[in-house]
């Protein structure tokens, strides 16, 4: 039986295999064929700026990981709209606070998603299910056009099998180094960090959905890494011929979760997962039939797939070493950026130890404002309740008086750190976080909102002009201050950061605050000097220690 | 039954023959849920008026020498009884049974055990009860205040749709296992599925790992029979046999299996679906059924309180005074305070019939004191008694009066019967996860 059998099998693949294709699958292929690669070939200029930019010798972790990111982006070629950070949530483009001019197409595409007026004032954008995935539309009218004209050039050939090969290999690393790309800042948990002090003290009821889903994981990190561990692992199948398949299901189920966590928690990153979902499914959906026959049907079932010949020394060390370079960079520099990356520089939270003597929460004992003495109550509208010191350069307190909500997910890959915002981002209840500048030699704050939003909803603050030159803080105390740039580990300097240090930032209006600190242990801290509305406050702060019952991270990023 | 196959299987190897009937004894004791909450939770059932919660109960047991939770002591026990049964049986008058055949009904066994398991999940996310949206007092409680598990929770309740879509999935698994050529597939999907809540279990430390254990080498022993042959088509690519091997029936046979399978299906799939369904309507599970105080439910400020006649003004760090109060539309206040709580952990799925039994609003939750209460609204009293099982015997007897619809006084005793008189101001609070997504928000 079962040689008769092998003879059928290479019959069964022999006549497959010459047999033409059919005009409509033909045209078919042709269409996912160039869908598929307009789909998977980057084609913003900064994508190709960043690898030929990109400094071997002192990377850091963005570097790759920006090379892993990318999706199709055909509307922002032509109307150039920013290169944002497409792992990020609609809203953070506002939290990014660039405000660069767009040309006019970019405005009319703007108020045609009907969104104009949200993006002036910083407000999320409205979605449109169907416009999320205008690129697509545009990668497969590509796809349409060029299987035309194809069409008219090609009237020879039967089938695709060599070209279904090498479009499978291009899907497959695509996929590949995209989902490693993403699973990597998990494997090192800094995608989703775990909460800071003033996080932990805030309502649970006062978080917007997505900020409740990134706490989520960032409270189990060893849960995170698992996520991290899932999406490597799908990766690195979906290199191999033989694993493909079972790296594309993987790819498929983890991916689709995360599209559809997306879409329920407002995570922003609906569009680019999907991309994955979609990828992954192509991979796989060669093998269904087949699996379908074997497994419900109960059928004998034979494989057939045409490999080209790479036996050739030429093609077969091109392959080895063009595959090598993958793993090299996508395994090995990787690892090495994402764990200096994790230890010294955690990209969604601040990097620079905050003073040391400041650390921990704080009850507010005293509270004068312009000499004015205001007693605790949880209904007053202008005096702290509470106050934190972070483990960086932030302090944070609340107030309760409504704020604009920074609507972003804290991401993006900002370097410094007022710009990091994940600690604000998606909370209420009045919670206020400032980035702080310490001079030490003279015990001054310079205080700065970390929610760019706060001063967005003030109309008449927002007529007045930012001066150009911004001198709050003197040349004297920038001396006691030092360059924020030298300030995490010297393992985690690098290029990229040199040069986003280097370039010029767009002066942001901000509620600043310039305040004197004065403590002897930090059990006791007094803060006096002009609050955000220039007035004088004096504020006395006590320690005290909170139990929490939330267990403690075990797996801590960033060294302060 | 005959069993007349036109392509016999390969001939079992004496190994295989020893290895299966381990694992024959093995399943089939895992699958039988020898235990006293069987019989428990079977003669509880109202069969006349079952409910949703007596149909879980009996979907999740599972074989139970130790009584408590579940414990991987259980495991170990089955696990010598089969090794012992295993090498009793060749001296037995069982040795020269067919061995496909056995398989085949081992498969049955373990695949319909599995699909009743998963599905009893299934439902109740399907219809969200299982995490319930968060009640203004937990959504009034610092995010630190939480066990992981509680967090976990609360984070898939406030997203109903994402909730149902797990639960559909889970059902879908379940139905696919009822049937021989797709067991395979729901196989898979439960591998991934159930894989991840292991995970999330041991991260978020909920205590469902040991069961969500037992499903996965359930899912593992059905997709090991199809295993070999989808590795052998996927990974080298080679022409492979299916399987051959199916049970042939008589008409008499096949009638009873037709009876059989129906009323599983009835019983489980449409019984157990349409309950839950009018359950999450009617009567949701985690939280209390009795009504609170009419038109009551906020969070309340503490705008006055009094001691044993003595003033105590706002100061967040007494340890005596109420920072604030929640009323519930059920008959639950919660009272946050400096004053610390033991947790009462509860982390696994039961479904409680009874009010004093749902604790889960106060279940991994720090931050306030819950209590359950009686009005009496002849004398206006309001009788509190403490949820938590550490503080069991707290009560509270305190009179209401309610000047106008945003202020309740309460006056009366505490747990330590000292006289207290509180005023209650409500606020107005608003959350983001209640308000609209696509606008900028003030809060």
């Amino acid at each position: 039986m079962s040689e008769h059998k092998q003879h059928d099998t290479s019959n069964i693949a022999r006549e497959v295999a010459i047999k033409p294709w059919s005009k409509s699958k033909k045209f078919g292929f042709r269409v996912l064929f160039i869908f598929l690669l307009a789909m998977c070939i980057p084609f913003s200029g900064n994508w190709y700026k960043n690898v030929f930019t990109l400094d071997w010798s002192r990377p850091h972790y963005r570097d790759l990981y920006d090379i892993a990111r990318f999706q199709p982006s055909f509307v922002s070629l032509f109307v150039g709209q920013r290169n944002r950070d497409i792992t990020d949530s609609p809203g953070a483009e506002a939290g990014a606070e660039k405000s660069k001019k767009k040309p006019k197409t970019a405005q009319k595409i703007s108020s045609e998603r009907g969104d104009q007026a949200g993006r002036q004032t910083g407000l999320p954008q409205k979605r449109n299910f169907l416009l999320d995935y205008l690129d697509w539309g545009i990668a497969l009218l590509i796809g349409v056009i060029g299987a035309l004209i194809w069409t008219i050039f090609d009237r020879k050939s039967k089938s695709y099998h060599v070209l279904y090969y090498w479009i499978r290999v291009v899907v497959r690393y695509r996929a590949g180094i995209g989902i490693i790309g993403f699973g990597f800042t998990k494997l090192f948990p800094t995608q989703m960090p775990y909460p800071s002090l003033g996080l932990l003290n805030s309502n649970f009821g006062d978080f917007t959905a997505q900020k409740v889903y990134w706490l989520s994981v960032g409270i189990v990190p060893w849960y995170q890494v698992f996520g991290g561990v899932v999406e490597i692992l799908a990766g690195v199948l979906l290199f191999f011929r033989k694993t493909t398949t079972f790296g594309a299901i993987l790819l498929v189920a983890a991916l689709g979760d995360i599209t559809f966590v997306n879409y329920a928690y407002d995570g922003g990153v609906h569009v680019y997962a999907f991309y994955f979902v979609v990828l992954g499914f192509f991979l796989a959906a060669d093998d269904f039939p087949k699996l379908y026959n074997l497994l419900i049907l109960e059928r004998y079932t034979v494989p057939f797939r045409i490999y080209p010949d790479l036996s050739q020394p030429a093609l077969k060390y091109t392959r080895i070493g063009l595959k090598a370079l993958t793993f090299i960079i996508f395994f090995g520099v990787m690892t090495y950026t994402e764990v200096i990356n994790f230890k010294y520089d955690p990209y969604k939270q601040p990097s620079t130890a905050g003073l040391k003597v400041l650390r921990g929460n704080y009850r507010v004992t005293e509270f004068k404002i312009n000499g004015q003495n205001i007693p605790y109550n949880p209904l007053d509208s202008v005096r702290w309740q509470e106050a934190t010191f972070e483990n960086w350069t932030t302090l944070t307190f609340r107030v309760n008086r409504p704020v604009l909500i920074d609507p972003s997910n804290g991401g993006g890959s900002p370097m410094r750190d007022i710009q990091r915002t994940f600690e604000i981002s998606g909370v209420a209840g009045g919670q206020r976080a400032f980035h702080y500048y310490a001079d030490t030699v003279d015990h001054v704050l310079y205080l700065q909102d970390k929610n760019v939003m706060a001063l967005r909803g003030k109309r008449k603050e927002a007529g007045k002009k930012t001066p150009e030159t911004d001198n709050w803080i003197s040349q004297a105390a920038w001396q006691h201050i030092g360059n924020e740039k030298e300030m995490i580990d010297k393992r985690a300097w690098s290029t990229r950061r040199d040069r986003e240090f280097a370039e010029k930032q767009p002066v942001t209006k901000r509620n600043r605050m310039v305040l004197k600190y004065d403590t002897a242990d930090g059990n006791r801290v007094i803060l006096s000097g002009l609050n955000e509305h220039k007035d004088s406050i004096y504020v006395v702060l006590d320690r005290y220690q909170r139990q929490y019952i939330l267990p403690k991270s075990s797996l801590n990023a960033g060294k302060y | 039954m005959s069993n007349i196959n036109s392509t016999k299987g390969p001939d079992w190897t004496s190994t295989e023959k020893a290895f299966f009937r381990f694992l024959f004894i093995y399943f089939i004791l895992q699958a039988i849920p020898v235990s006293t909450d069987f019989f428990k939770t079977v003669s509880g059932f109202n069969w006349l008026k079952i409910s949703y919660g007596d149909i879980f109960n009996l979907s999740r047991l599972s074989a139970k020498f130790i009584p408590g939770p579940d414990n991987f002591l259980n495991w170990a026990i089955i696990l010598v009884i089969a090794l012992l049964g295993s090498v009793l049986w060749p001296r037995s008058t069982y040795k020269n049974v067919d061995y496909d055949k056995l398989y085949y009904w081992l498969r049955v066994v373990v695949r319909y055990r599995l699909a009743i398991g998963i599905i009893g999940y299934g439902f109740i996310k399907f219809f969200p009860l299982q995490a319930p949206f968060p009640s203004i007092s937990n959504l009034n409680t610092s995010y630190g205040d939480f066990t992981d598990w509680k967090i976990f929770s609360m984070s898939l309740g406030i997203t109903p749709g994402y909730e149902a879509f797990l639960g559909g999935i889970e059902i879908l698994a379940g139905l696919l296992l009822f049937f021989r050529q797709t067991a395979t597939i729901g196989a898979i999907i439960i591998l991934i599925f159930t894989g991840n809540v292991f995970i999330s279990n041991l991260a978020y430390q909920g205590g469902e790992y040991v069961y969500a254990s037992y499903l996965i080498s359930f899912a593992l022993f059905v997709l090991w029979f199809d295993a070999q042959r989808i590795y052998k088509l996927i990974s080298l690519e080679q022409p492979t046999e299916p399987n051959r091997f199916k049970p042939l029936f008589t008409v008499q046979t096949q009638k009873i299996r037709l009876i059989l399978k129906s009323v599983i299906i009835f019983f489980f799939v449409f019984l157990y679906g349409f309950k839950t369904y009018s359950g999450l309507h009617h009567d949701p599970y985690q939280f209390p059924k009795a009504g609170g105080l009419a038109g009551a439910a906020g969070i309340y400020d503490v705008t006055e309180f009094k001691i044993n006649g003595q003033v105590r003004p706002y100061n967040p760090a007494d340890p005596i005074r109420w920072k604030d109060v929640v009323f519930e539309r059920w008959a639950t206040i919660s009272i946050r305070s400096n004053r610390p709580v033991r947790i009462d952990s509860a982390n696994y799925e039961q479904l409680f019939a009874q009010d004093k039994d749902r604790n889960y609003e106060l279940a991994g939750s720090g931050g306030r004191h819950y209590y359950s209460y009686v009005i009496d609204t002849v004398h206006k009293t309001l009788l509190l008694e403490n949820k938590n099982v550490h503080y069991k015997t707290e009560r509270l007897t305190l009179s209401y009066s309610r000047p106008d619809t945003s202020t309740i006084v309460l006056s009366g005793l505490n747990e330590k019967r000292d006289t207290i008189h509180v005023v209650l101001n409500r606020i107005d609070k608003k959350y983001p996860l209640k308000m609209s997504r696509r606008k900028a928000l003030k809060l």
